[in-house]
C-alpha cells in the first residue's frame, strides 16, 4: 500500500537537488511525485476500498462546507475567547484554519489537503512561537485526527509545507515545523520554491502535484509579488488564488504580471470547473465596507469564498484599468500599483 | 506577543506625585492606548478624558477611579470629594468612550459630549475659540484652553500646580491627523502664547504612536509597541509643530518630525514609514513594528 517512489539519485540535477533537502535524500523527492499535468491525470482511479485508498477521482466536487462564520476578532484583544487557530474541515479529507486576529491582525486563511500518502499544508500563518501560537500542535492533531478515522500511521503520511507566496504572513509559522519527521519544506527563495514544484518555466507551467490519488495542479500567479503560486484541488475543485486574488485589498506590485496572471486564470476556467475561489484573508465587511489595514476587529465581515463570478467579474473591470489607483469591482479591492497597507480610509474628524 | 495572551494590567497607573495620576489603557484592549490624567485638589477631583472602551469589564476606568480616589482621600483625610470629568474632545471616540462608566456616579459631574453644550460647561459660550475657562479643584486651578484643529471642538488643560499642559490629539509623540490646518495653527499659536506668560514643564498628549527611533511611528492598530517614544514632551515641541503645520496650511502633506509626525488632509494610513531625508534612516524590521 507503500506507493512512494524511491528516489533516483542519478536523475539528480540542480532542480531535483534544489527541492531535496540536503541531510535527508532518502526521502522521496517531491519532484520525483511531480507528472506532467496531462499524465497525471490521465493515471486510472483506483477503486474505492472499505479501509484501503481513499477514491479521490469519483464524484467530483467533493462535497463541503464553509463555516457559518469565521472568527474575527474582537473589540478587546485580550478579551478574545475565540480558540487561537478556527480549524473548519470542510469535508473529511480537506482542514481549512484561520488564525485568530488577535494573535495577528492578518488572520491569515490556511489549508491542509489530504491524500492517500501526503498532505498539503499552503501557508502557515504569521507567528513564528509554537508557544505564542499553537500552529504545530493543531496540525498534528488534525493529522492524527485524520490518520485514526483513515486507518493510516501518521508516520507514514508525509507533510509538505507550501506558500501562496513569500510575505510573512504566510510562512513565519513554519519554524514551528522544523523538527517534525517526514516533513517537506518548499523553501524560502524563488528558486527553491519553483523547484519544489519541479517548475522549469515558470509562471506558465502547470504542474500536478499527486498527494496520492489526489492532485492539487500548481502554477506561477505573480502580480502581489513575483514569486506566487496558484493552487487547485481537483478533489473538492477549490481554485486556491493566495493575496493575488481575495476578498479584501488585492494589492498589486505588478500591473502586468498580475493581469496575465489574471488572463491565464480565465484560460484556466475555460476548461476546469471550479467550485469556490478562496484567497488567503478577507479585509471587507458583506456591505462593501474596508477594513482598514491592521484592525483587529472584523464583526461584519464578507465570507472569505468567492463564487467563480467574482473573479470574472474582476477580471472585466480590470481591462478597464490603465492606470494605479484603487478600483472597487462590488466585491474586491484592486489596489493598483499603490502602496502596500493602502486602504480608503478618510479622516474621520475633518472639518471646513 | 499575542493581544489576546496579554497580562498587562488594563489600566496602568502612574502616580506623578500624591495629587496627580497618569492613566493608561492596554493596548490590547484598544489599540489607541490612550492616556487619561486624573488630578487631586483640596475640594475636587478632576479626570481628564475617559478611554477608548464603554465596556467597564475590558477597561475598568470607573473601578480604578474610583480606587484612587478612595486612597487619596485616605491620604488627605478626606471623607470625600467630587469628581467632574471632562474630554480633550466631546468627538474623539478614543477619548469619550469611558465617560459613561460615570453615568450613575454620586458626587459626580460629567462634560456633555456635543459642541455647544460643552463649550457652555466650560464656560464659553460665545467666540468660544478665544476664550479661555477654569476648573477651581480648591487651591489648584486648572485652566481650559479652546484648541481646536485635530477636532472642531478640541480643548486643553493647563495645570498651575503641576505646571504641565494636556493637549490630547492636538499635539503627542504620534501620527498627529490635522482635522482643520487653520484652526491647527491657530490653536498652535494660542499655546506658544501661553508658554510666554505660563510655565510649561511637559506638554502631556492623548496617546503615544511614535518609537524612539527619530520620526518612526508605529503603524495604527499595533497591539504592541516594544520601543515607545516617552509620553512628555518638551515645550519646544509646540513651536516646533507650529512652524511645521504652517508650511502645510492648504496642501496634503506628511511631515515627519524626530517626536512627532503631522498628516495634513491626507489619509490616516498615508506614509506609515519615515522618509524624510533630515533624519536618519534607522531600519527597523517591520513585522516587529506591526505585530
Amino acid at each position: 500500500m507503500d506507493m512512494k517512489l524511491p528516489v533516483d539519485l542519478k536523475s539528480l540535477d540542480r532542480r531535483t537537488f534544489l527541492s531535496l533537502p540536503v541531510v535527508s535524500v532518502v526521502l522521496p523527492a517531491v519532484a520525483a511525485a511531480m507528472t506532467p499535468e496531462a499524465e497525471a491525470m490521465s493515471v486510472p482511479a483506483a477503486p474505492a476500498v472499505q479501509n484501503g485508498p481513499i477514491n479521490f477521482k469519483a464524484g467530483v466536487p467533493a462535497p463541503g462546507s464553509f463555516p457559518e462564520k469565521w472568527i474575527c476578532g474582537s473589540s478587546s484583544c485580550m478579551d478574545n475567547h475565540d480558540p487561537p487557530i478556527q480549524v473548519h474541515w470542510y469535508n473529511e479529507h480537506t482542514v481549512l484554519m484561520r488564525q485568530n486576529k488577535a494573535y495577528s491582525f492578518e488572520a491569515p486563511f490556511l489549508h491542509l489537503y489530504f491524500g492517500n500518502e501526503r498532505i498539503l499544508m499552503i501557508d502557515q500563518g504569521y507567528t513564528q512561537l509554537r508557544t505564542d501560537w499553537p500552529l504545530r500542535d493543531v496540525v498534528d492533531g488534525c493529522i492524527a485526527g485524520w490518520c485514526a478515522k483513515h486507518g493510516r500511521k501518521v508516520e507514514d503520511m508525509e507533510l509538505l509545507l507550501a506558500f501562496t507566496h513569500l510575505h510573512d504572513d504566510h510562512y513565519v509559522g513554519i519554524n514551528q515545523f522544523y523538527d517534525r519527521p517526514n516533513t517537506r519544506y518548499m523553501g524560502q527563495t524563488h528558486e527553491e520554491m519553483i523547484g519544489f514544484w519541479g517548475m522549469t518555466h515558470y509562471p506558465e507551467q502547470r504542474v500536478a502535484l499527486d498527494l496520492g490519488g489526489r492532485n492539487i495542479l500548481i502554477w506561477g500567479n505573480p502580480g502581489h509579488v513575483f514569486s506566487e503560486f496558484a493552487y487547485y484541488d481537483t478533489y473538492t475543485q477549490i481554485l486556491h488564488t493566495g493575496d493575488m486574488f481575495y476578498r479584501g485589498r488585492c494589492y498589486i506590485s505588478f500591473w502586468d504580471k498580475w493581469f496575465t496572471s489574471m488572463k491565464r486564470l480565465m484560460a484556466f476556467l475555460e476548461d476546469h470547473p471550479v467550485t469556490w475561489v478562496v484567497g488567503c484573508h478577507v479585509e471587507i465587511s458583506r456591505t462593501g465596507q474596508d477594513y482598514p489595514y491592521g484592525i483587529t476587529y472584523q464583526p461584519d465581515e464578507a465570507p472569505m469564498h468567492m463564487p467563480v463570478e467574482v473573479l470574472k467579474h474582476a477580471y472585466e473591470v480590470a481591462k478597464t484599468i490603465t492606470k494605479p489607483g484603487i478600483y472597487f469591482t462590488g466585491s474586491v479591492f484592486l489596489c493598483n500599483e499603490t502602496r502596500n497597507a493602502t486602504t480608503v480610509d478618510k479622516i474621520a474628524y475633518a472639518y471646513d | 506577543m499575542c493581544a489576546a495572551k496579554n497580562t498587562d494590567p488594563r489600566i496602568q497607573v502612574v502616580a506623578y506625585n500624591e495629587d496627580t495620576y497618569i492613566l493608561r489603557e492596554n493596548p490590547c484592549v484598544n489599540w489607541e492606548a490612550p492616556f487619561t490624567y486624573l488630578l487631586f485638589g483640596n475640594h475636587g477631583a478632576l479626570l481628564i478624558d475617559s478611554g477608548a472602551t464603554p465596556e467597564g469589564s475590558y477597561y475598568p476606568l470607573r473601578v480604578t477611579v474610583d480606587e484612587i480616589l478612595s486612597r487619596w482621600c485616605g491620604i488627605r483625610r478626606k471623607k470625600s470629594v467630587p469628581l467632574t470629568v471632562v474630554l480633550t474632545s466631546g468627538e474623539d471616540i478614543a477619548q469619550n468612550q469611558g465617560i459613561g462608566q460615570f453615568a450613575d456616579r454620586g458626587e459626580t459631574r460629567l462634560t456633555p459630549l456635543e459642541l455647544g453644550a460643552r463649550m457652555e460647561f466650560h464656560g464659553l459660550s460665545s467666540s468660544w475659540k478665544q476664550g479661555l475657562g477654569r476648573i477651581d479643584l480648591g487651591g489648584r486651578v486648572v485652566e481650559v484652553i479652546p484648541t481646536p484643529g485635530t477636532h472642531k471642538d478640541g480643548l486643553s488643560f493647563y495645570d498651575a500646580y503641576t505646571c504641565l499642559l494636556f493637549t490630547g490629539d492636538l499635539l503627542y509623540a504620534g501620527r498627529v491627523q490635522i482635522a482643520n490646518d487653520r484652526d491647527y495653527v491657530a490653536s498652535l499659536e494660542r499655546l506658544q502664547q501661553w508658554k510666554q506668560s505660563h510655565a510649561v514643564k511637559w506638554v502631556m498628549g492623548g496617546h503615544i504612536e511614535m518609537m524612539f527611533i527619530p520620526g518612526r511611528g508605529y503603524p495604527r492598530f499595533s497591539t504592541n509597541r516594544p520601543f515607545e517614544h516617552v509620553l512628555e514632551l518638551e515645550a519646544g515641541t509646540i513651536d516646533e509643530a507650529a512652524e511645521h503645520a504652517r508650511g502645510v496650511v492648504g496642501k496634503p502633506a506628511v511631515v515627519f518630525r524626530k517626536d512627532f509626525i503631522l498628516l495634513n488632509r491626507v489619509s490616516p494610513d498615508e506614509k506609515v514609514y519615515q522618509d524624510a531625508p533630515n533624519l536618519p534612516l534607522v531600519p527597523v524590521p517591520y513585522w516587529v513594528s506591526l505585530q
